[in-house]
């Protein structure tokens, strides 16, 4: 039998005769690293899951024109913006895009009425290719607008008695627009008021060319705050404001940090008590077996060899636990994505390494106060059981 | 003081190189000492000597062939190593026969020294002061000898227990050798081993899909070409590399965990026939020591080279837009002095593409306009150090002089007309030039 | 057997201001059974100590083996009673937790590395062979000494420590212990010190010490 598997096998008996003690460690280690494990999962799901749900909010930035008062998410027909139109340049949007190199994706917006069957009507013109990359979660039924067509709000669609196929004739300022209903779009949101149509032609139909009434942009956020990135944006732009949208971004953004914030202020009151646990039980353990050390030493053992054995308790201890806070952990972290955030949790082995690692890191830390009471336990008053 | 700190790594390295070499050949320590003195002044002498007579290649030449060279000696030596532990019978290779001879003893300080020396003069920067210029290498000389001194006292320190047989004992030289060449950009042997491993991939995949795989897309599914196409990346370079690197050490310590542990049967008494064997174990265990010291110095090299810890000028790319007309224009004042003699990086964004370029004035007084990426390499750009432009990816060092020259690593020229007030380019063939060299560099994906 | 092997001059042992050994003279031949005798509190477990390198004396010199003990450091002090010294305590003083046949492999873990054979068979030797697996909480005093005594000449130490290691034996086991020892004694050649207030036990030896506090007070030679 080589030294090391010997090593191994002293370890495991000690452990095995002091099975209530090795138990409440054990499970000591794996409380407190399944906690950590956990929450780190839940907190990288979320993160994970508020990217992806800031890219299918959409915009996250809107640029407007200065003058125009226009709250975003507030439904409804708005007459006022019209009627004190203002207006971006559409050249200018794009130059200062270039010009701050924004990561991200934009869709460009011009609102104006034009008459329907003697009342006014609310349409939208946009480029659907943005509009289908931006919002992918617009629902269609129908297909997407080719030349001449358009795409109707699922409510006005239904105030009007209009479906899918049906033609529309539009007056405004020049000749009247015909367009055939390609779609009916619902999204639960001011989308099912409009009708949307391709937005080279309301310019020309409102004599807007080159103008639109808003701009609404996708900006990745990787690393840099949102207002940061907007700030940017802004410098390039005289005429217009650059506001972020006051919808999922930022709150979640914001919910986000509060969460981590409140996680890590869990795991670290968990990791300071659990550590505290086990440096008292390893204590104890020390204390009862003083005698047992002290025969070691006078076997010949050196202050480092014992030292080595009871590291190596320490260590199989915190590796167990860790393994074991592993699993616990990721059924927690699966019950609460599931139970409180409705999200499916991202579990990857990867997740061992943190759980192992926080578990060994507390069985070794915490068992330093004792080791080095093994390390300076003196052979001749411990056997006289002093 | 930045040049101080510059050294120490290598001085580090070159304490524990003549430790080793004492601890290598015990009982002929004056000659060690005296011999790796000598050695370590050769390099410094002849490496300025010869930087001043030649171009500064030559020598950094020399010290490259030496430390590539040793690199070579080193795996054969593994495989010896590895072959003989197995083998019992095995004849002693003739190099490690001289290991433990007066020849040895004087010839590998001697010749370690000469290579430290150079890569520590090679280290010793460009100074205008006189004085200084000649003080520098001087310090270098006296600091140098100290060591040896200090390493000598610190071996004597060491536990006696600690062991080093001839295999390990080189693999730890080599890979101190490596380490200190490392730290420069110039000498540094990891990068260009996994640019070779990459490039040897490549032509070999390319030939295999080429003679086998026509036509195109018959035989393999989709999902295939995602793993060839990772043949391709970086990550093969990388990886194999570090195989390569790594492999020879690694030969040699578990050539020594497979020595056999010596016959202890015929002794009768227990307690003196285990002392052996543990004593036996222990030795092995301290001769494991060196070939682990030898790995975190071959990690440690291979770390330097991957983050070099050299300063690069990298300005940010400044955005530009090009006129209705296709035209994209620097003013040769504004924003930015275009004839400063630095390189200034631009993007050109159009549709979903962008171009990354640069505007440099070489040394000739002649301004060219460049394509931030090269003919061979991905587009990972190029920074600019005393002299030299460095492509990141690869890591070769391109005088200024031949910026503005297209082939191999050098950062593909753009055509563009001077004019009083500036720069100006055709944005169309910027675009066109950057499409065909990203696209024959990056995406190999799908074999022709 | 003219060599000597413990050879101490004005060696002294103090706790604080209490003197446990005063300045005490004591040479011990190789292969030699000495007996020490003396009250509690005499100073007889302290010259044990000091020999067997578990404690280190205030002043004076003690060469065991030719080598004097106060030039090693407390890691030094344990590689010498691994290699040097076998000890039998008066509590039998075994790992709870381990078989008969893995505290005798503990020493030799200790001192080299394990080899269950040899520890077998050193438990043959004390008669042990039938309860190798048992622990100690399931074999009678005497067994568990005879355990003590096969772990502590497992190693072959040059000095055999017994800190009054019948002092808690009926008559019977008493015996059969000091004939176990006298037995292992022949074979291997080890020098015995043994610590007792038993006058019986003591007569076991060749040479029996009388200690005072902290005096050598006495010396008496067996004749015959």
């Amino acid at each position: 039998m080589t030294r090391r598997r010997w090593l191994i096998h002293l370890v495991f008996r000690a452990l095995a005769h002091r099975a209530g003690r090795t138990l409440l460690l054990l499970a000591v280690l794996a409380m407190a690293s399944s906690l950590a494990t956990a929450l780190g999962i839940v907190s990288f799901s979320m993160g994970k899951r508020v990217a992806e749900e800031v890219r299918n909010y959409g915009a996250n930035l809107v640029i407007l024109p200065e003058t125009a008062r226009l709250d975003v998410g507030s439904g409804g027909l708005n007459f006022g913006v019209i009627s004190e139109p203002a207006y971006l340049r559409q050249k200018e949007v794009e130059e200062a895009l270039t010009k701050s190199a924004l990561p991200g994706d934009r869709s460009s917006h011009l609102r104006g009425a034009l008459r329907f069957r003697n009342s006014d009507l609310l349409v939208e013109g946009v480029n659907f290719g943005e509009i289908r990359r931006l919002f992918p979660w617009w629902q269609l039924r129908g297909r997407w607008p080719a030349a001449n067509e358009a795409v109707m709000g699922s409510d006005l669609a239904a105030r009007l008695r209009l479906k899918e196929g049906d033609m529309v004739e539009l007056a405004g300022p020049k000749e009247p627009l015909r367009l055939r209903l390609s779609g009916i779009v619902s999204t639960g949101g001011e989308e099912d008021g409009l009708l949307f149509l391709e937005l080279r032609s309301l310019q020309q139909a409102l004599e807007l060319e080159g103008e639109l009434t808003q701009v609404r942009l996708l900006v990745t956020t990787e690393g840099e705050s949102l207002t940061k990135r907007a700030a940017v944006l802004q410098r390039f732009l005289s005429k217009a404001k650059v506001t972020e949208v006051r919808q999922i971004a930022r709150t979640s953004e914001g919910l986000l940090v509060k969460v981590k914030l409140l996680m890590a202020l869990v795991t670290l009151v968990v990791l300071v008590s659990a550590g505290s646990s086990v440096t008292g039980t390893m204590s104890t353990t020390v204390l009862e077996r003083s005698r047992e050390i002290g025969l070691m030493k006078a076997m010949g053992g050196t202050r480092w060899e014992l030292l080595r054995i009871f590291a190596a308790e320490a260590a199989l201890l915190g590796l167990a636990g860790g393994v074991a806070g592993f699993f616990l952990g990721s059924g927690i972290a699966w019950f609460i994505t599931k139970s409180v955030f409705t999200l499916s949790p991202e579990i990857s082995p990867w997740f061992a390494g943190v759980s192992v690692g926080v578990s060994l890191f507390l069985a070794l830390l915490g068992s330093l106060g004792p080791m080095i009471a093994v390390f300076r336990l003196d052979p001749v008053r411990s056997l006289r059981g002093e | 003081m930045q040049l101080v700190f510059k050294l120490i790594p290598q001085l580090i390295a070159w304490t524990v190189m003549v430790l080793l070499l004492l601890r290598g050949m015990p009982g002929r320590r004056g000659a060690v000492l005296i011999s790796a003195v000598t050695g370590f002044s050769l390099g410094v002498a002849g490496y300025l000597l010869l930087s001043r007579l030649f171009p500064v290649t030559l020598p950094l030449g020399i010290i490259r062939s030496a430390v590539g060279g040793s690199f070579f000696l080193l795996w054969s030596v593994a495989v010896a190593a590895l072959y003989r532990s197995t083998v019992r019978d095995f004849p002693l290779l003739r190099v490690e026969r001289l290991v433990g001879t007066i020849y040895c003893a004087w010839g590998a300080p001697l010749l370690t020294g000469m290579v430290a020396g150079g890569i520590g003069a090679s280290g010793l920067p460009r100074l205008d002061n006189s004085v200084l210029q000649l003080l520098a290498p001087l310090l270098l000389l006296l600091a140098g000898a100290l060591l040896v001194l200090g390493a000598r006292s610190a071996e004597q320190r060491l536990t006696s227990s600690l062991g080093v047989t001839p295999s390990a004992f080189l693999a730890a030289l080599v890979a101190l050798l490596l380490f200190s060449s490392s730290s420069s950009i110039l000498l540094d042997l990891f990068a260009p081993l996994s640019m070779k491993v990459m490039k040897g991939t490549h032509d070999f995949v390319h030939q295999f899909m080429e003679s086998i795989l026509i036509p195109d897309h018959v035989f393999i599914r989709s999902a295939i070409w995602g793993y060839i196409g990772f043949l391709f990346g970086k990550e093969v370079g990388f990886w194999g590399g570090m195989v390569i690197w790594f492999t020879p050490a690694l030969l040699i310590a578990l050539a020594i965990r497979l020595e056999p542990l010596p016959s202890v049967a015929h002794i009768r008494q227990g307690a003196q026939r285990r002392r052996l064997l543990a004593d036996a174990i222990r030795t092995k265990q301290y001769r494991l020591v060196i070939p682990a010291l030898a790995l975190v110095a071959l990690a440690a090299a291979a770390y330097q080279s991957s983050f070099p810890n050299v300063e690069y000028w990298d300005p940010k790319p400044l955005a530009v837009t090009a006129t209705p007309a296709g035209e994209i224009f620097i003013p040769r004042k504004g924003e930015v002095e275009l004839e400063d003699g630095r390189l200034h990086k631009y993007l050109y964004k159009q549709g979903g593409k962008e171009v990354r370029f640069f505007v440099l004035l070489t040394p000739a007084g002649k301004l060219t306009v460049d394509l931030d990426a090269c003919a061979i390499c991905k587009p990972d750009g190029y920074g600019q150090s005393e002299g030299m432009v460095l492509c990141y990816y690869c890591k070769t060092l391109i005088p200024l002089d031949t910026v503005g020259k297209p082939g191999g690593c050098n950062p593909v020229p753009v055509p563009f007309t001077e004019r009083g007030d500036g720069v100006h380019l055709d944005a169309l063939t910027l675009v066109n030039s950057w499409s065909r060299t990203v696209q024959s560099t990056t995406s190999s994906k799908g074999g022709k | 057997m003219a060599s000597t092997i413990i050879e101490t001059a004005g060696l002294t042992r103090s706790y604080g201001d209490i003197c446990a050994l005063k300045p005490l003279e004591l040479s011990v031949p190789e292969g030699e059974w000495l007996s020490v005798m003396g009250h509690s509190g005499s100073g007889k477990s302290t010259l044990l100590n000091l020999v067997g390198g578990l404690d280190r004396p205030t002043a004076g010199v003690l060469k065991v083996g030719g080598e004097d003990l106060l030039g090693r450091d407390e890691d030094g002090l344990a590689r010498f009673r691994r290699e040097f010294v076998g000890i039998i305590f008066q509590q039998h003083h075994l790992v709870p937790y381990l078989t008969a046949l893995e505290n005798v492999m503990l020493a030799q873990y200790f001192h080299s590395v394990p080899d269950e054979a040899e520890a077998r068979f050193a438990l043959e030797r004390v008669g042990l062979g039938h309860r190798l697996k048992n622990r100690p909480g399931e074999l009678s005093g005497g067994e568990q000494q005879r355990v003590c005594i096969a772990r502590a000449i497992i190693n072959s130490p040059k000095l055999l420590l017994g800190d009054e290691p019948t002092g808690n034996l009926d008559h019977k086991s008493t015996t059969m212990v000091l004939e176990l020892l006298r037995e292992l004694r022949a074979e291997e050649r080890f020098t015995i010190i043994m610590v007792t207030h038993n006058q019986e036990v003591a007569a076991w030896g060749d040479r029996t010490i009388y200690l005072d506090d902290g005096v050598l007070v006495r010396e008496e030679r067996k004749t015959g």
